[in-house]
Formats: structure tokens, C-alpha cells, sequence
């Protein structure tokens, strides 16, 4: 039987050509470029952790060389030679990074379930930038799968070669280092691999490819709809300061990571208080590795054994009672805990870094007890105490690492500012002096883009406490010298002897700088002055709003600052001129959108709350209207797809169809003319009441309409089709009756058109 | 009766066709002449002219008494023809049929005496009850349009138009006409009791004096011929042609044995004197569709009991694209 379209219509049909041009050859260059895709994908994640921990220079040259190997190598062995060298050479990588670790090879012997444990630990989510010493743990991972899957793709093997990329990918994917971009990128390389792979060697055509786009948008759009990338680290819970508006949330807003944020807001809340005999900096976190735009802390917690090694010099005990008035993700204390007494201490762990962490949020009402080593030197023991720092503090932990890449300019502003001091003590304070005295304080600043550091140092003008803290870390650890980033809250409202209030708004970042035969110390490099009238202000608009939870029984009608002020030089722990800071602004207007709740409406220092209101629906609108690059990479794809699709589902000769129904080229021949106007007034027909039987006639089909349906066929349709039978089987029409019939569905189908033809009738 | 005409054979007529619009002006007037007579069965009357339009015979199936006879009668009066009746029976020769020739005692010569097959349209009553070789004669005279007697061979009268009847009452009391002369009518049709409105009005006009009797002529012979010729003039457009046979073809695969060729030529046929009658020189599928319900069913077998011709043909109708 013929196909209808066999008649007239049939060669109208037009034909994608383009089988001659795509041969096998181009199919296999796609294929080869895929998984390159793939490798750049993975290999551009383990780019970005040797970019913070150092050792990029060894990742490019290690890949280039493996590259080079597996090309020379790829006909020269066979490929189970090939896959136990790769597994040969991952196995002395990792024998390596334990041995460098000071691990030791011979754990694997005995503790061999530790291994395994540690390593489902990174597959659970573990990023890589907490592990220790990242950049030869890097190292040691890529080789095997850049050369095994290079291997496979020159000799020709390419399902076979997304495997050990694959599996990367994957990896990388569960310890959350690799984003959505990569994901995805490396996902659609290893099946456009398979398939351009399977294309070759069958010998398809390019016809194929348009599926191939509609699986490439299909994968897009459900990885985008289900994120099954474990996104990183854990969000927070649902205690106090979790909120990522805030500045407790930046800092805070996962155990491990410390974010840098834009414009923040303050809490006014009251978070805990404290009975210390001595006033204190009350200490929740503290980081080592910074990536340029936050902090994160290495190496796993590991459970409170009821002892913390305490400073290796001397040292006060301060004994301290926190009680808990809300639910809290952490646990401060006064720098350097040594002991902790209290129910839940059981369940508390203790960081690398000698901080104490809760295993879960801590109830309001909980209280525990610490013992502090409080070390108090003066700052000629700290100019004595010279450079001869321990090796634990050097190299097991990245107290001096800096981004790689960072400029020499920050160096040599570094050398600048401490050009006069010969000790890190004096360093220190030139640097701390440095930015008090340059910088002014505010919460509503715009995050920079690039390393904070840098663009804190160089470009702005005035910032919080994480700015300041950030870059004065980053200039002493130019300088070598060992320094850590710290968050916590400041002493807070004093209202008895020995009983502090902490508020929200006492969230703060500070640094500590280790110094021989003293430990760590503490410095302040955030100006304490404008910080204290911001905080106040924020805390008696709170009041005055009536905002609950402002004050306990005792702070009420307290003067919040208590400004002592000493002199600036050295910023000891227990120095008490910090009262919280910060004020309200708000333009993380993604989360909270400017309205008339208490917390929002606290303006700046500066900015009254019309203009900030104004100024939070700029924002708004720009952060909207902003498409990053991976949005729009992720939009082409899914463009391409769907425009792949609408091919592949004959949606654009619908929409080819749509269009030429409201108007009609002439194509020369008459009967074409008037069979294709027939077209069209069928079309609108169609759309109107029912879609022609196709073992219905043409006029059967109008009759049908005619007399089965309450819509009143046009006489002209009539005519129209008895056009359309004299042209098709009564063996043609005149151009003129042609041009006329074609001037008449004109006039019908325009009829149709919504707006248009209402006043076409 | 008259037999005016029987005797010469008529070689084929130059006739020049007619024009479509008075061929079908001519259609119209035959058969409002027709159902003067006939009443309740317009279908049936307009198939019948179209039929002897598109050369061909046709096959009515029915009980006793519906007027078939009488529909071939008052067509044949209509337009002047010759009509000859031949009553089957079980003990009819061939010879009863064709003629024979008989010895003229004057002349001392065989004269041949012709059959009543002479005639320009022959009404076969219950073809289905004489033996096979007397059917086959009339069918082979059919087909040929000429009869074979005693190694001579005679021309058929032109128009000759074979109207056969067929008793479906009497099974067990009949020879049923194979299968390969079936296929060639033209059409079969059936006419089915008038419903009561038309019977009362037939009642009406019979009571007393017969209509048939005061039957004019519409129209001559000549005229018929011509019209004939223009029917075989209508165009038939390869999308038609096709329609056709994606049609025929669906019969063949839904049937254990489907149209055959010779079926499609004559729904094409058909088709093209449909067309004639509704004035066009071009057929459209729509003429295919009315004439395949009566010209494709009698050509089907089917093994399967629940469906039989007509069912193929309307599933066939349903089912098959127009274009």
C-alpha cells in the first residue's frame, strides 16, 4: 500500500543531508573529545583544591604526563597490563599520601577497617578540602584514571574509558567536591563518549544525533529537578544563629566551614550566658585552610576523651559555667579548653584544633562547666619568643597555607606593613594596627568576587569582623607566620561581677597567632569603637521594638556597651572592648525580604530604612536579573535539547505548519496553490471543532461538520473545497481561480485568529 | 415485447459523447420516470442507471415480490430499449437461452431463431435455480457481449445490460452461482421491503391501473449509447486510483479471498458513472465510497462466519485513507 504522502505532498518532504559530511572520522573525534570533557571535568575539581592547598603546577604536569603515557603506551601494552599499572600506581599513591600523613602503610595491615571506614567517610560527604594534606592526596588520585581511561579512548574503547573517569567523577561527586556544572559536564561527556563511540563503529548517521540531544537536555533537566549531588556539606540544623541571613550564619553555617558573606543581618537574641570570673572572648570554631572566599577547618572530629592538651607554656585556669538560652550548634568557651563538665559532655567532640564541638545542637536551659588554660603573656615574652615553631604546627596542619595564586602585590603590602617590626609579635601588631587604623567598620558591604583577602586589603573601605580577621590571617601566613582563624562571640553584656549576657549580636571573628612556649593568642583586628555603636544601636532598637528573647532577667535595662576602653595595641582574650556589633541591614533579600519584622528594620549605620528598602529592591531586581555563567551554560544545553526534541517530535514542522497557515508563498503551480489552501482551511477546521477521519473525503468531512456540530461552516468553504477536488482529481485549475481560492482561506483562516480577526469579521 | 432490433448485430457505435451536465440531466429524468413506478427504492434506481452508465450488470438478491422485476422493466421502458425476460428454471437449456438455429423449410436453409438473451436490457429471473450450464451461458454472454451458436458468432444488441435476480428464500432448491461469475455483476444489490409509508403509496398508485402501463420513454437508445461514451470519458486521477486500490487491497487482507482485479475496474466503472450522475467529468473518492458498498461485497469470501462481505467493505471504508 502507498503512504498517503506518496500524491502530491510526498516530495515536500525536505531531507537533513548532512550523512555524507559526518563519517565515521567525525564521530570519532567526538568521541575523543568527550572524554577529554570528562577528564577535564574531574581533573577541574581536583584543580580547584590544589588552587587553595597548593601543588597545581604537580596536578597539570602529572595529568599532561599521564596523558603522554597513555598515548605512547596505548598499542604498546595490552590493556590488562595497562589497567594493573593504573591500579599499581593508585596503590603507591595512596601508600605515599599515608606515609606523608605520618600514617604509616603499615595501618593498612592492621587497621584496615579504619581505611575503609575513613574512605566511605570522603564517599559520605566528606569535602576534600577538610581532609589533611589535600594536595598529595590529590596527586595520588589522579593518575590512575586519567592514564586508564586516555588508554582506552586512543585504542578505541570508549564505554570501556568512561569507566575509570566515571568513577572519579562519581567520587568526587560524593565527597560533594564536585558542583552541578561538572557533574553534569562530565555526566553528558561519558554518554556522548558511548554514543558518538557506538556511532562509529556502526557506522550511524548524524540523523542519530538529534536523540543523542534529546538524552543530553533529558539528563540536564532531571539532574537539575533531583539533586542527587550531595551539594557539599551538610545545612545546618534548626538551632539558634542557623539562619544564613545572619552573621552567626555565615560564619557558622556548617561545623566544618566558615563562609565569607555579603551584607549581613544581626540577631538580637540572647544566646548564652556565662559565669566566669574572668571576661573572655567566648570561642566556638576554628579554621586553618582558607580557599579564598571562606575557611574550613581539616581533619575529622574525633570524641571528647575528657582532656584536651592544654598551651605548652604557662598558663591561668579559668573555670566557666555556660548555661545555654537557646538551642545552640555550638559549644563556647574560653580559648584553650582543657576540660569540660556538664551531662551531654559525652557527647561532645573535640577538633584537631583543640576545639570543643557538641555532636548535635545543645538544648536551651543546658549548661556545662569548662576549664580555660588562659595564657596571658606579656608582649615582651611574646617579641622573645622567636621563630622556632614546633613541626606539628607547620606541616600537619595548614595554619600557613594561602591560595595559590595569591599576588605578589599582597606580599609585598605584607612586607610593607610589618617592614618596621623584626618579631612576629611586632608583626602582628603592625598588621592588626594596620587595618584598625584603614579600614571602617560596616555589615553592609558587598561580597567581593575573587580572594577576600585581597580584595578586602586592596578595594574596600570598610568591612566586619570576618574581613578583617580573614586578611590579617592571610598577611601574617604571608609573612610565615602560623595563624588561625577564629569565630565565636565577644565577652558580651556584663551584669554581675562575674555573669555575662551573649547576644547574637557578640558573633564575631578574631585571630590567633602561635607563638612558642605560649600557644595560641589572640588578636583583634576589627576597630572596636564603630562596632560597638552598631551593635548597641541594634540592641536597644530590639528592646524598644519589644523583640522577645533581648534580655534575661538580669541584663534588662542595662546599658549594653560597656566600653572600657584599653589601648589597641595588643588584643589579649580577655580584653573586653569588643561589645557585639553588626547591624541589620538586610540584602540577602533572596531569603528575607524587606519587611516591617523587628529584625529587618534596624538600618545601617548610615542608611535610614526607606533608602534600605529602596536599595534591598535594587538589589533584588540585579541578583534576578543576574545570570551566571553556569545558568546560561545549563540553559544552551537544555536549549539545544529541546530544540533536538521539538526536531525529533515533529514540533517544528508544526510550528512551520502554524505559521504558514495565516499566509501562503505562491509556489508557481496552481494546483499545489489551491491543495495547499485546502490545507490550511482544513487546519483551522481541525482546530475549530474535529480533525479530518482520514478515510473521510474532503467534503464529507465538511458535511460532517455541517451537520454534527452547532459551528456554522463559511459557504466559501464549500467552494474552497470543490477547488481543492477539481485541482487534485479533476486534472487541475486555471492560475486564476487558484489565486482566487487561495485569496479566500486568506480571509477564513485570518478569521481565526484571536484579536485579529474579530475585526477580520 | 418487441425484438425489432435482435437480428443485426450492431458494431460498435461511433457515437460522439454527450455532455456530463446532459448526461446527468438525462439520469435525473430516467429515474424520476422510474420512480413513478417504483417507489420507496431511489438507491436502488440510481445504482441500476449507473450501472447500465457504467456497462455493467447487476445481481438483485431478494425475496419474491419486492419489484424487481419491475425495476427492470420500467429502466428498460424509460429509455426505449429492448427488454427481454428470461424465467430460469430447473430444466432451461443454454439453447432457450441464446437461440438456436431452426430449418426453414422455404428456404430449405437453418435460419437462426435468437434467444431472448437478444436484448438491449435482459432481466434473468432466479438465475440461481437453472443448472451451471445454463447460468454459464447467460454469463458468458455477459462478459462478451456476444453468443457463440452452432460455430457462429453474434454481436449482443447495444446497450446490453444484464439484470439478474436471485431467490435467497429457497436455499436447498437452487444452484448457487459459482463464485467467478458472481464477479461478473457489476453490482449486487438488494432491495429490501419499501418501508410502510412507500408501500401504502405504492398500494396507492397499483390499485386498479398499473403504472407500468402508462411508462413513457424518457430518453431513446441512441442517447443512452452516447452517454455511455461520455461516462467513459470521466477522468480518473491517480490519487483516485489509488484510493481505489489501497481499498481493494485492504479487502484482500482482512478476507480469506478479496476483490480481484476485474472488481476494482468495475468500482472504478462504476465510480465514473456516479460521478457523470452527479455532474462532474472527475471522480472523486466519494464516488468510490458509494459505489464500493454495492460493487466489492459479492466478490469477498470469508472463512470467518461472524463477518462477511459487507462488513470487509464498510471496515474497509473506515480504515483506508483517502489520500
Amino acid at each position: 500500500m502507498s503512504s498517503p504522502s506518496d500524491s502530491h505532498a510526498g516530495d515536500r518532504t525536505v531531507r537533513l543531508d548532512l550523512d555524507a559530511a559526518v563519517g565515521p572520522k567525525t564521530f570519532r573525534l567526538l568521541a575523543i573529545g568527550c572524554v577529554l570533557v570528562l577528564t577535564a571535568s574531574y581533573v577541574s575539581v581536583l584543580y580547584e583544591v590544589t588552587r587553595i592547598v597548593g601543588g597545581t603546577r604537580e596536578l597539570l604536569a602529572l595529568v599532561g604526563a599521564m596523558f603522554v603515557a597513555a598515548t605512547v603506551l596505548a598499542w604498546a601494552i595490552r590493556p590488562r597490563t595497562a589497567t594493573i599499572g593504573a591500579i599499581a600506581a593508585g596503590v603507591f599513591g595512596f601508600a605515599y599520601y599515608l606515609e606523608y600523613t605520618g600514617v604509616g602503610v603499615g595501618i593498612v595491615r592492621s587497621a584496615g577497617g579504619t581505611i575503609l571506614a575513613d574512605t566511605a567517610a570522603l564517599a559520605a560527604g566528606l569535602p576534600l578540602l577538610r581532609m589533611v594534606a589535600a594536595d598529595v592526596w590529590v596527586l595520588a588520585f589522579v593518575p590512575a584514571p586519567v592514564f586508564l581511561s586516555w588508554y582506552l579512548a586512543v585504542r578505541g574503547r570508549y564505554a570501556l574509558s568512561i569507566v575509570p573517569g566515571g568513577v572519579a567523577l562519581v567520587f568526587l561527586v560524593l565527597t560533594g567536591d564536585a558542583g552541578t556544572v561538572e557533574t553534569l559536564l562530565g555526566t553528558l561527556a561519558a554518554i556522548g563518549a558511548v554514543a558518538f563511540g557506538d556511532l562509529e563503529h556502526r557506522g550511524g548517521s548524524v540523523a542519530h544525533a538529534d536523540l543523542l540531544a534529546v538524552l543530553f537536555a533529558l539528563i540536564v533537566v532531571l539532574s537539575l529537578s533531583a539533586t542527587f549531588v550531595p551539594a557539599g556539606p551538610e545545612t545546618t540544623g534548626q538551632f539558634a544563629g542557623s539562619d544564613p541571613g545572619t552573621l552567626e550564619g555565615t560564619m557558622d553555617f556548617a561545623s566544618e566551614q566558615s563562609g565569607i558573606g555579603g551584607p549581613v543581618d544581626l540577631s538580637p537574641e540572647v544566646r548564652f550566658t556565662v559565669e566566669s570570673e574572668q571576661e573572655s572572648y567566648w570561642r566556638t570554631g576554628i579554621y586553618d585552610r582558607y580557599t579564598g572566599d571562606g575557611w574550613i577547618r581539616t581533619g575529622e572530629n574525633i570524641a571528647y576523651d575528657g582532656r584536651i592538651q592544654g598551651p605548652p607554656g604557662e598558663y591561668d585556669r579559668v573555670r566557666q559555667v555556660v548555661t545555654a538560652e537557646t538551642a545552640l550548634g555550638v559549644l563556647p568557651t574560653a580559648p584553650q579548653p582543657l576540660a569540660l563538665e556538664g551531662e551531654f559532655t559525652q557527647h561532645a567532640e573535640v577538633s584537631r584544633h583543640g576545639q570543643v564541638h557538641p555532636e548535635s545542637p545543645i538544648l536551651e536551659g543546658d549548661q556545662y562547666a569548662v576549664e580555660s588554660a588562659v595564657v596571658d603573656p606579656s608582649p615582651d615574652q611574646l617579641r622573645a619568643a622567636g621563630t622556632d615553631y614546633p613541626d606539628a604546627i607547620t606541616d600537619d596542619f595548614d595554619y600557613l597555607q594561602t591560595p595559590a595564586g595569591s599576588s605578589s602585590e599582597f606580599e609585598a603590602r605584607a612586607a610593607e606593613i610589618t617592614a618596621d617590626a623584626d618579631t612576629p609579635y611586632d608583626k602582628a601588631v603592625a598588621i592588626e594596627r594596620h587595618l584598625r587604623s584603614s579600614k571602617g567598620y560596616s555589615l553592609d558591604v558587598e561580597r567581593p568576587d575573587g580572594d577576600v583577602a585581597e580584595a578586602f586589603l586592596f578595594e574596600m573601605d570598610a568591612g566586619y569582623c570576618v574581613y578583617f580577621a580573614t586578611t590579617m590571617v592571610q598577611l601574617l601566613r604571608t609573612e610565615d607566620i602560623p595563624a588561625r582563624y577564629v569565630t565565636g562571640y565577644t565577652s558580651g553584656q556584663q551584669v554581675a561581677d562575674d555573669e555575662y549576657v551573649v547576644r547574637g549580636t557578640d558573633a564575631h571573628a578574631w585571630v590567633e597567632v602561635y607563638f612558642p612556649d605560649h600557644g595560641w593568642v589572640a588578636f583583634e583586628p576589627t576597630p572596636g569603637d564603630s562596632r560597638d555603636a552598631v551593635h548597641s544601636d541594634r540592641v536597644e532598637q530590639a528592646r524598644e521594638d519589644g523583640s522577645e528573647n533581648v534580655d534575661t532577667e538580669t541584663s534588662a535595662d542595662e546599658p549594653v556597651s560597656e566600653i572600657n576602653e584599653t589601648d589597641t595595641d595588643v588584643s589579649e582574650p580577655d580584653e573586653n572592648d569588643e561589645p557585639s556589633a553588626d547591624s541589620g541591614t538586610d540584602a540577602e533579600n533572596e531569603t528575607e525580604p524587606a519587611d516591617a519584622e523587628p529584625d529587618d528594620t534596624e538600618p545601617g549605620p548610615t542608611a535610614d530604612s526607606s533608602d534600605d528598602d529602596t536599595d534591598g529592591f535594587w538589589t533584588q531586581l540585579r541578583e534576578r536579573l543576574t545570570v551566571s555563567r553556569d545558568t546560561a551554560a545549563l540553559g544552551l544545553v537544555t536549549l539545544v535539547g529541546l530544540v533536538a526534541g521539538a526536531y525529533r517530535t515533529g514540533v517544528t514542522d508544526r510550528t512551520r505548519r502554524e505559521l504558514g497557515l495565516y499566509w501562503q508563498r505562491p509556489r508557481g503551480d496552481p494546483d499545489r496553490d489551491v491543495e495547499r489552501a485546502y490545507r490550511r482551511l482544513e487546519y483551522v477546521l481541525a482546530r475549530e471543532s474535529r480533525p479530518r477521519e482520514r478515510s473521510e473525503s474532503a467534503r464529507q468531512y465538511l458535511d460532517a461538520l455541517a451537520s454534527d456540530s452547532d459551528a456554522t461552516i463559511d459557504p466559501r468553504a464549500r467552494t474552497v473545497v470543490k477547488r481543492y477536488e477539481q485541482a487534485v482529481y479533476g486534472g487541475g485549475i486555471d492560475r486564476e481561480t487558484a489565486d482566487e481560492t487561495v485569496a479566500v482561506v486568506d480571509d477564513l483562516t485570518r478569521a481565526t485568529i484571536p484579536v485579529v480577526g474579530r475585526r477580520h469579521r | 415485447m418487441t425484438d425489432s432490433n435482435t437480428h443485426h448485430a450492431e458494431s460498435r457505435p461511433a457515437t460522439e459523447p454527450l455532455d456530463v451536465a446532459a448526461v446527468a440531466d438525462l439520469c435525473g429524468d430516467i429515474e424520476a420516470n422510474v420512480a413513478d413506478v417504483i417507489v420507496g427504492h431511489d438507491d436502488a434506481i440510481e445504482h441500476v442507471v449507473t450501472a447500465i452508465l457504467g456497462r455493467g450488470h447487476v445481481l438483485l438478491e431478494d425475496v419474491p415480490g419486492v419489484g424487481k422485476t419491475m425495476l427492470a422493466r420500467s429502466i428498460a421502458t424509460s429509455v426505449d430499449c429492448t427488454f427481454r425476460r428470461i424465467q430460469f428454471t430447473p430444466d432451461l437449456l443454454p439453447a432457450d437461452v441464446t437461440g438456436v438455429n431452426v430449418f426453414n423449410k422455404q428456404t430449405r436453409e437453418f435460419e437462426f431463431q435468437p434467444g431472448p438473451v437478444f436484448g438491449n436490457i435482459v432481466l434473468g429471473d432466479e438465475i440461481n435455480r437453472a443448472p451451471p450450464k445454463t447460468q454459464s451461458a447467460l454469463l458468458e454472454a455477459m462478459e462478451e457481449r456476444q453468443v457463440t451458436a452452432d460455430g457462429e458468432t453474434r454481436n449482443l444488441p447495444d446497450p446490453f445490460t444484464v439484470i439478474a435476480t436471485q431467490n435467497a428464500t429457497e436455499p436447498n432448491r437452487t444452484y448457487d452461482l459459482p463464485f467467478a461469475e458472481l464477479d461478473r455483476f457489476m453490482k449486487k444489490l438488494e432491495l429490501g421491503y419499501p418501508d410502510p409509508e412507500a408501500e401504502a403509496e405504492l398500494l396507492g398508485r397499483t390499485v386498479g391501473h398499473h403504472p407500468i402501463e402508462s411508462l413513457e420513454p424518457v430518453t431513446d437508445r441512441e442517447t443512452l449509447v452516447a452517454a455511455r461514451e461520455t461516462v467513459a470519458t470521466v477522468r480518473v486521477e491517480s490519487p483516485v486510483r489509488e484510493y481505489a486500490t489501497r481499498l481493494v487491497g485492504d479487502t484482500r487482507d482482512h478476507a480469506h479471498i478479496g476483490v480481484s482485479p476485474r472488481g476494482t475496474i468495475a468500482l472504478l466503472r462504476a465510480a465514473q458513472a456516479r460521478a457523470v450522475v452527479n455532474g462532474r467529468d472527475y471522480v472523486l473518492p466519494d464516488d468510490i465510497q458509494t459505489e464500493a458498498p454495492v460493487v466489492l461485497p459479492h466478490r469477498i469470501r470469508t472463512t470467518d462466519r461472524t463477518r462477511d462481505g459487507e462488513t470487509i467493505v464498510a471496515n474497509a471504508l473506515e480504515r483506508v485513507p483517502v489520500e
